[in-house]
C-alpha cells in the first residue's frame, strides 16, 4: 500500500512511517500543510494519514484537495484533539476514520487493514494466516477449511492478533480494543482471559495450533515462530 | 430602601422640622409687630380722643374700644398697656384686648383714658401661619412624589435595568456586559467601572481556560510519541523485568492520556462545544448500554431489574447522554458486591440507577468534586464528568442511600 502520512511532529512522523514500512507499505512522509497539498494534487495514494492540527493550515482543508485529486485514497483523520465537532466535520467531508492521540501502532494498523478491506483494495477480504483464514466480508473463520463459531468479541479479538501478527500487544491494547474508552473496568483483562482461552480452544477442537503466546503474563504476540 | 425613598423621607423629616422652626419662629415675628402695630394704633386713638375732648368737649365712649370720663385726681402710673379679657356679647365668648390706661389733663380737668385694641388669639395666629407652611410642605411633597415617579420611569429605569444585567452576569459567559447609558454622569461612570471589571474578569478568565486547554492538548501530542516509542521497545528481546517496566510505563502513560481526556471532555461540555438539539431516547441508550456491560453483571452475578415503561426523553448530544449512562452504569458495577443488583426505574421525567453496594453512604457533599475517589485505581472524574453533563442539559443529579445506592437523575420542574 502507499500511505501519505502527513503530520507535524518529527518523531511521530518518523515511528509511524518506519513502523509501516516494516509492515510492507511505501511511506510519503508530510510535514506541512502545502507540502502535503503539493503531494495530493501530484501522486496518487492508497492510505492518507492526516493530521489535522497542522502550523499553517487546518488539515480538515486538506480533504477538499483529497476528494478532488486522490478520489481512491483511504482516508484516517489523527487528532490531538478528541473533538466531537472535528470527528463528525471530518466523517462527513470525506474521512473514513477519526483516531485521537495517543495511539497504538496495533490499533492504527488495524483501522488502516479495516480500511483497505472496506475500500476493497485487491481482493482483500480474505486474511490467511496457515490454517486459518478469516472471510472478512461474512465475518466467517475457518480452521482447516473448517468453521469455527465465534461470538463478536472473540472475532475481533482473533482480527486483531492476526493483523497485528508478531508483534507484541499488551493486555490493556486489547481491552481498549475491545472495549473502547467506554469501560474502564478493572475486570477487563478477566474478559480478555475467558476470549483467549475460547478462541485458543474452538481452533485447537479443528487441529489448529495454539499462535497465541503470553509473554511474561503481561502481553501476548500471535506468532508461528 | 429604595433610594428614592431614602430621599423622600429625608427631604419629609427636614421639611417637618423646618415647618416647626419656621411656624414658631414666625409667629414669634408676627406677634411683635401686630403687638407694635397696636400700639401705634392705640397711640393714633389716643392723640384723637384727646383732640375730640380739647375741641368738642365730647367724651367718647365706643365700647369696648374707647372709653373716657372725667376723674377728680391723676393715677399714679401715668401709662399702662395690659391684656384683658372681654366677653363678646355677639359670638358669646371671651376675646383677648391690649388695655391701654392714662390720664391725662386737658383744662385742668383729669380724664381716664382707656383704649382696647383686640388682639388675635396665639393659637389662630400660629394656625394662621402654619397652616400655609403645612399646606406648601403638602403640596410639595406631592410634586415630589411624581417628579420621584417619573424618575422611575426613566432615569432610575435604566439602573435598574443595568442591575438586572449586572445580576444576570456569569463569568463562564463569552458575552461581554451590556449596560445602558442613561446619560447621568455618576451612573455612566458606574457603568463604564462595572463594564472594565467584568471585561478584566472574563478575559483573565478566559485566558486560564484557554492556557488549561490548549496545555491539555498540547500534551496529548508528546504522549503520543512516549507511546508509539515504548510500544516499539515492547516489540524487541526484553527481559521479564524490563518488559514489565515498560508495560508498567504504557500503562501509566494511557493513564494520563486518559486523565487528560476527561479533562478536555470536561472544559468541552463547560464550554458548551455539544450541541444539544438531537431528541435522545434515554431509554434506549440505557438498553444498548446493558447490553455493553452485560459480561461485567455475568460476572459479579449482577441481577439486573429495568423498569422501562414510561420514557425519558432529553434533547441532548447522543455521545454525551452515552458518557453520562455509561459512568453511572459503571459505578453501579464497579461498587457492587458479589451476587448483587442494580434497578433502572424510568419516568417520563427522569431516571434512577440503584445498586447494591457497601453499607456506608457515600459523602454527599463531595461525591460530586474532581478528584474525589474511593480508591486509587480511579482519577475520580466519572461523577463530576456526569454532573457536568447533566448541568449542561439542565438535568438535576441527586444522590440518596436507602438500603440501595441510588442516583436520580430529573427535568427541572419550571
Amino acid at each position: 500500500m502507499k500511505i501519505l502520512i502527513i503530520e507535524d511532529e518529527t518523531d511521530l512522523l518518523l515511528t509511524i512511517s518506519n513502523y509501516l514500512t516494516r509492515e510492507g507499505n511505501i511511506c510519503e512522509l508530510a510535514k506541512t500543510f502545502d507540502d502535503a497539498d503539493e503531494k495530493i494534487s501530484i501522486y496518487q495514494y492508497d492510505i492518507i494519514l492526516l493530521d489535522i492540527g497542522l502550523p499553517d493550515g487546518n488539515g480538515l482543508n486538506l480533504l477538499k484537495s483529497i476528494k478532488k485529486y486522490n478520489l481512491q485514497a483511504g482516508v484516517i483523520i489523527i487528532s490531538a484533539k478528541n473533538s466531537l465537532d472535528d470527528k463528525i466535520n471530518g466523517l462527513d467531508i470525506g474521512a473514513d476514520d477519526y483516531m485521537t492521540k495517543p495511539f497504538q501502532l496495533a490499533e492504527l494498523n488495524s483501522r488502516i487493514k479495516a480500511l483497505i478491506r472496506r475500500r476493497g483494495f485487491k481482493g482483500n477480504n480474505t486474511l490467511v494466516f496457515n490454517e486459518i483464514s478469516i472471510d472478512t466480508d461474512g465475518k466467517e473463520v475457518k480452521v482447516n477449511d473448517k468453521k469455527i463459531v465465534l461470538t463478536k468479541k472473540e472475532y475481533d479479538m482473533l482480527m486483531y492478533f492476526v493483523i497485528n501478527k508478531n508483534r507484541v500487544l499488551t493486555k490493556e491494547a486489547l481491552a481498549e480494543h475491545l472495549w473502547h474508552d467506554n469501560i474502564d473496568l478493572a475486570d477487563n483483562f478477566d474478559f480478555i482471559y475467558t476470549h483467549l482461552n475460547n478462541i485458543r480452544r474452538k481452533i485447537k477442537a479443528k487441529g489448529g495450533k495454539d499462535y497465541i503466546k503470553t509473554i511474561y503474563g503481561m502481553g501476548y504476540k500471535f506468532t508461528d515462530q | 430602601m429604595k433610594f428614592l425613598t431614602k430621599i423622600n423621607r429625608q427631604y419629609l423629616k427636614t421639611m417637618g422640622f423646618s415647618l416647626i422652626l419656621l411656624s414658631v419662629l414666625g409667629w414669634l415675628i408676627l406677634r411683635n409687630i401686630l403687638n407694635e402695630e397696636i400700639k401705634e394704633n392705640i397711640s393714633e386713638k389716643e392723640y384723637a380722643v384727646i383732640r375730640e375732648i380739647k375741641n368738642e368737649d365730647n367724651l367718647p365712649n365706643i365700647y369696648p374700644t374707647v372709653e373716657t370720663k372725667k376723674i377728680a385726681k391723676k393715677k399714679s402710673e401715668p401709662q399702662m398697656f395690659k391684656k384683658v379679657y372681654i366677653k363678646d356679647e355677639f359670638e358669646n365668648e371671651t376675646e383677648p384686648y391690649l388695655e391701654y390706661t392714662n390720664t391725662v389733663e386737658i383744662k385742668n380737668q383729669f380724664y381716664l383714658i382707656i383704649i382696647r385694641h383686640s388682639l388675635l388669639e396665639n393659637d389662630t395666629l400660629f394656625t394662621a401661619i402654619s397652616l400655609p407652611l403645612l399646606l406648601l410642605l403638602i403640596i410639595s411633597f406631592i410634586i415630589l412624589f411624581l417628579i420621584t415617579k417619573k424618575l422611575n420611569k426613566t432615569v432610575w429605569k435604566d439602573f435598574e435595568n443595568n442591575l438586572i444585567e449586572i445580576e444576570k452576569f456569569t463569568i463562564k459567559n463569552k458575552q461581554k456586559l451590556q449596560l445602558k447609558s442613561s446619560g447621568i454622569d455618576e451612573f455612566n461612570r458606574l457603568n463604564k467601572t462595572v463594564k472594565n471589571l467584568t471585561n478584566k474578569l472574563k478575559k483573565d478568565y478566559f485566558t486560564l481556560k484557554e492556557f488549561t486547554e490548549n496545555a491539555s492538548h498540547e500534551l496529548q501530542t508528546p504522549l503520543s510519541i512516549i507511546l508509539l516509542n515504548l510500544e516499539e521497545i515492547l516489540q524487541q528481546k526484553l527481559s521479564e523485568k524490563t518488559f514489565k517496566l515498560v508495560v508498567s510505563s504504557v500503562n501509566a502513560v494511557k493513564r494520563l492520556s486518559n486523565l487528560n481526556q476527561s479533562l478536555i471532555l470536561l472544559a468541552k461540555i463547560e464550554n458548551n462545544q455539544y450541541h444539544s438539539d438531537n431528541v435522545v431516547i434515554i431509554n434506549d441508550i440505557i438498553s444498548e448500554k446493558i447490553d455493553e456491560f452485560s459480561p461485567f453483571f455475568d460476572k459479579k452475578n449482577i441481577r439486573i431489574k429495568l423498569n422501562l415503561t414510561k420514557i425519558f426523553k432529553v434533547n441532548a448530544d447522543k455521545e454525551l447522554v452515552r458518557i453520562l449512562v455509561n459512568n453511572l452504569l459503571s459505578n453501579a458495577v464497579k461498587h457492587n458486591v458479589e451476587n448483587g443488583k442494580i434497578i433502572i426505574n424510568i419516568n417520563n421525567n427522569g431516571f434512577e440507577i440503584c445498586n447494591t453496594g457497601p453499607e456506608n453512604s457515600l459523602k454527599n457533599e463531595n461525591i460530586f468534586d474532581r478528584f474525589t475517589k474511593e480508591n486509587s485505581e480511579s482519577f475520580g472524574l466519572g461523577l463530576s464528568i456526569v454532573k457536568q453533563i447533566c448541568e449542561s442539559l439542565k438535568l438535576i443529579i441527586l444522590y440518596k442511600k436507602t438500603n440501595l445506592h441510588c442516583f436520580l437523575i430529573k427535568k427541572v420542574i419550571k
